[in-house]
């Protein structure tokens, strides 16, 4: 097979699904903005408050040529830049930690190949699997431009494209060096991560705090923003993009030179006063962990960090909304009263009441959709402990199946419940901190209802993990949420039938923010969640568990 | 005696893959029972149907006189188990894992637990995903050990662990075979299962192709006699006595190397008639029968030929 020839073919081969799945999504990311200019300036009046209203989130992206549709593609997915980051932050941190984790390596470096040679060869297919990407997203932009009247050419979306592809490749490459630090690949990603963070803030600084601008070159976003290829009469600067590629040679380039040099599944020997302090060994056991007493409480102990994140998420999303819409209730009252279209698509997911409550109440549909985003990551976890032979062990204890089933997702339950409450709290808080005019009860719906949504999920993917393996489970419950959220949000604008509309969970959440919860709807999510869950356990009581 | 596994008749195929077929044994309370088979011959199959980790297509398999499917947690309870390639929480330590196996067990005597990880000098602080093959599988043998099972059902348990660790295991075996309990024991050691164990069964492509005690598969009649003589001497002669197998002539019928299945009499006595220099038998080791089981281009006329 010609794609085993070589490492580079084979470490390509290995990103071809994440270069069609990644580059074809982060290429809808960007075209989605497109679709919703043409509604937001429909009348001068529009097209200035626009205008306006981007002005007051430049924080989040230069504000350039906003009322084109590159132009606010380019501003609307300023701070998306975290989202495209992902990909290269998990693939390089994995690139080679994670195969040294896996004992894979090893055998990779027994053949006659320096081992330089084959650090090269996985990064330059790290580089070839961003460009592709990055031709995608081109090619994505280019025809969205062209469906909804965009004046940039197929050369500017390419160059669109490669600019991503180039900070991209910087922030791979930084995870690449940081994991030549890390002795596992998650600190290696978690550490990356919170580099990107700071690199954001750096760059966002400068357009917040006059005479700032000296601190934002020290990040790499800030010369990703310097081009704008989508917006012909800014066009891109070809210094900034050379300085990313040459950024991005130097930080994989010293990463593979330390690679080089240090152990196999070591790291690079730290300076004393920095390495973590040895701990001595120890044939001591931890008989008072609470999180080892039962498969509950383990199950409890292995959700909590991930819960932890994504909390802190969804609460900073609500709180963040409410003090948007307060802060721009005017701005937002003017905007949407001139774009008779997109008020539509508003009501669509927010209902129909006064604009800033409706602004509001669409923007909480987001809550439910992040917390079952959670659920599919822990989902996916669980389909993994098994494919990966994990549950092995457990099983061969004293534990009825349904016992270790039903255990894992009541620790996954009391994850959703304690999201959504914390939710609750702290939008409750900011809401009466902003002087925000809301109903508490409807809040409280519109957060505690994100549970039976969040369960839904959860066992949906405990149903089908009985018959799929990790990746069709996971690829099977992320299709179900996009198309969940494409009928809810556009469904209505297409006229598709109340039948189809029913199919999606969202269609249950309604919009509580305004009407509170429906019961009905409640009590039937909850139905269909128990139904797919007994399946969901029969069919693991019964089935062959993978070695 | 009575029997604490009882299989019959178990069947489980996998698709085009094979399983193992009609595959029937006992073992009896107090033995150790080896249980010897190539890779992918249907070892790990069987142990995993007895587990209750895979159900199989036929067939039934008890255990202290329960179900292995039905009765599957009342089983696990008398069961102590190591798989043959362990996986556990990366992110865990060592310590942790033992101390969550025991929960999950209930009454583990924790005095006992602390002296197994001592025999074993385990370091308990460290991440399962930091630890050496050797130290990943210690931690896998204590946990099947620390509730003192009536039944250690051991898949490849010694795989990675360096002599010194490999001797306390077979101490150990010894103490659990001392106390009355029973150990199934998978192993490709050969030497070793012929050391521990005091019943093998030996499974080839999904079938159990012989069981029997130690001393009587070691005493199978097939072995190799050197025969060196002053002068040449006529192979034909040899070639139709009781016992022989196979007769290989060379030096000019000076020496002659026999193959042997049953008793040597009528080649001593026919070998008594030319001037011997020298006559040597090799015993055949379990490693020998083993290897022959499975010698690929005899395979079948073998099966035909041994099972009892």
């Amino acid at each position: 097979m010609w794609s085993l020839r070589s490492v580079y073919l084979k470490t390509l081969r290995d990103y071809r699904v994440a270069i069609l799945g990644w580059g074809i999504g982060m290429g809808l990311v960007v075209v989605s903005p497109m679709a919703s200019v043409a509604a937001l300036v429909t009348t001068p009046q529009a097209r200035e408050q626009l205008i306006s209203l981007a002005a007051s989130f430049a924080w989040n992206a230069d504000v350039v040529a906003v009322d084109t549709i590159g132009g606010y593609a380019t501003w609307k997915i300023g701070i998306f830049i975290f989202l495209i980051a992902v990909w290269p932050l998990l693939a390089a941190s994995r690139m080679l930690r994670g195969e040294e984790d896996r004992g894979s390596l090893d055998v990779l470096l027994s053949v006659p190949r320096p081992r330089v040679r084959v650090a090269l060869e996985k990064l330059a297919a790290m580089w070839t699997a961003l460009l592709a990407m990055g031709v995608i997203i081109g090619l994505l932009a280019f025809a969205g431009g062209q469906k909804f009247g965009g004046d940039f050419s197929l050369g500017d979306a390419l160059l669109f494209g490669l600019n991503l592809a180039l900070v991209c490749a910087v922030i791979g490459g930084l995870a690449l060096l940081i994991s030549q630090f890390t002795q596992e690949q998650g600190p290696a990603a978690g550490l990356t991560a919170g580099v990107l963070l700071v690199f954001v803030i750096m760059d966002m600084i400068h357009r917040v705090i006059p005479n700032t601008e000296w601190i934002s070159r020290f990040s790499p976003i800030y010369y990703y923003n310097l081009s704008k290829p989508l917006v012909p009469s800014y066009g891109i600067n070809p210094g900034a993009m050379l300085l990313l590629l040459a950024l991005g040679l130097i930080l994989g380039g010293t990463a593979v030179w330390l690679f080089a040099r240090r152990d196999v599944g070591g790291t690079v020997p730290l300076p004393r006063w920095l390495r973590p302090p040895q701990r001595p060994a120890s044939r001591a056991l931890p008989i008072g962990d609470w999180s080892l007493r039962s498969v509950y409480a383990r199950s409890l102990g292995m959700v909590a960090m991930p819960a932890v994140w994504w909390t802190l998420g969804i609460a900073a999303w609500a709180v963040w909304i409410e003090v948007v819409v307060q802060q721009m209730a005017a701005r937002l009252s003017n905007l949407l009263s001139s774009s008779p279209a997109m008020l539509n698509l508003l009501k669509n997911l927010g209902g129909d009441a006064g604009i800033n409550e409706t602004f509001l109440s669409a923007l909480f549909v987001f809550l439910p959709l992040f917390l079952m985003a959670f659920v599919v990551t822990q989902v996916s976890a669980w389909s993994a402990d098994e494919q990966d032979g994990r549950l092995e062990l457990v099983l061969a204890a004293p534990q009825p199946r349904l016992q270790v089933l039903l255990g894992r997702f009541a620790a996954l339950a009391t994850a959703t419940i304690v999201i959504s409450l914390i939710t609750l709290v702290a939008a409750a808080v900011t809401a009466t901190a902003a002087g925000l005019k809301l109903d508490l009860g409807n809040l409280a719906a519109a957060t505690l209802g994100m549970i039976p949504l969040g369960l839904l999920v959860a066992a949906l993917g405990y149903m089908a993990a009985g018959w799929l393996r990790t990746a069709a489970d996971t690829g099977l419950l992320s299709f179900l949420l996009a198309a969940w959220f494409f009928i809810s949000f556009i469904g209505p604008e297409l006229k598709l039938p109340e039948a189809t509309l029913r199919l999606s969970a969202f269609y249950y959440y309604g919009t509580p923010l305004l009407n509170g919860l429906q019961v009905t709807s409640v009590v039937g999510v909850i139905a269909v969640s128990v139904v797919a869950l007994g399946i969901g356990a029969l069919r693991f009581a019964r089935k062959d568990i993978a070695e | 005696m009575t029997a604490v596994i009882e299989a019959q008749g178990l069947t489980k195929s996998y698709g085009s893959k094979r399983g193992i077929t009609d595959v029937s044994f006992s073992v009896e309370e107090g033995e150790v029972f080896g249980f010897l088979g190539p890779n992918g011959s249907g070892k790990t199959t069987t142990i995993r149907v007895l587990m209750a980790l895979i159900r199989a297509n036929s067939g039934t398999a008890r255990i202290a006189g329960l179900d292995c499917w039905q009765q599957s947690v009342e089983i696990k309870k008398l069961v102590g188990y190591v798989p043959g390639e362990p996986a556990l929480d990366p992110n865990l330590t060592g310590g942790q894992i033992l101390e969550f196996f025991a929960h999950l067990r209930g009454g583990v005597d924790q005095a006992y637990l602390k002296q197994l990880i001592e025999r074993f000098d385990l370091d308990t602080s460290r991440k399962f995903r930091q630890y050496s093959t050797g130290n990943k599988r210690k931690v896998v043998l204590i946990q099947a050990f620390m509730h003192r099972p009536r039944l250690l059902i051991l898949d490849e348990p010694t795989s990675g662990l360096d002599p010194l660790n490999q001797r306390e295991f077979d101490s150990m075996v010894k103490e659990v075979r001392d106390e009355g309990r029973t150990v199934f024991l998978s192993s490709h050691i050969l030497s070793e299962v012929e050391k521990t164990c005091t019943r093998v069964g030996i499974i080839r492509a999904g079938s159990i192709v012989r069981t029997g005690g130690v001393a009587e598969v070691t005493a199978i009649k097939r072995y190799e006699m050197t025969i060196t003589f002053a002068t040449g001497v006529p192979v034909d002669v040899f070639k139709t006595l009781e016992g022989v197998v196979a007769v290989e002539a060379s030096d000019q019928g000076h020496t002659l190397r026999l193959e042997m299945q049953g008793p040597a009499d009528a080649v001593v006595k026919a070998a008594a008639r030319y001037p011997v220099i020298s006559l040597t038998s090799h015993e055949p080791s379990l490693e020998d029968i083993f290897l022959r089981y499975y010698a690929a281009d005899a395979a079948p006329k073998e099966a035909e030929h041994v099972v009892a």
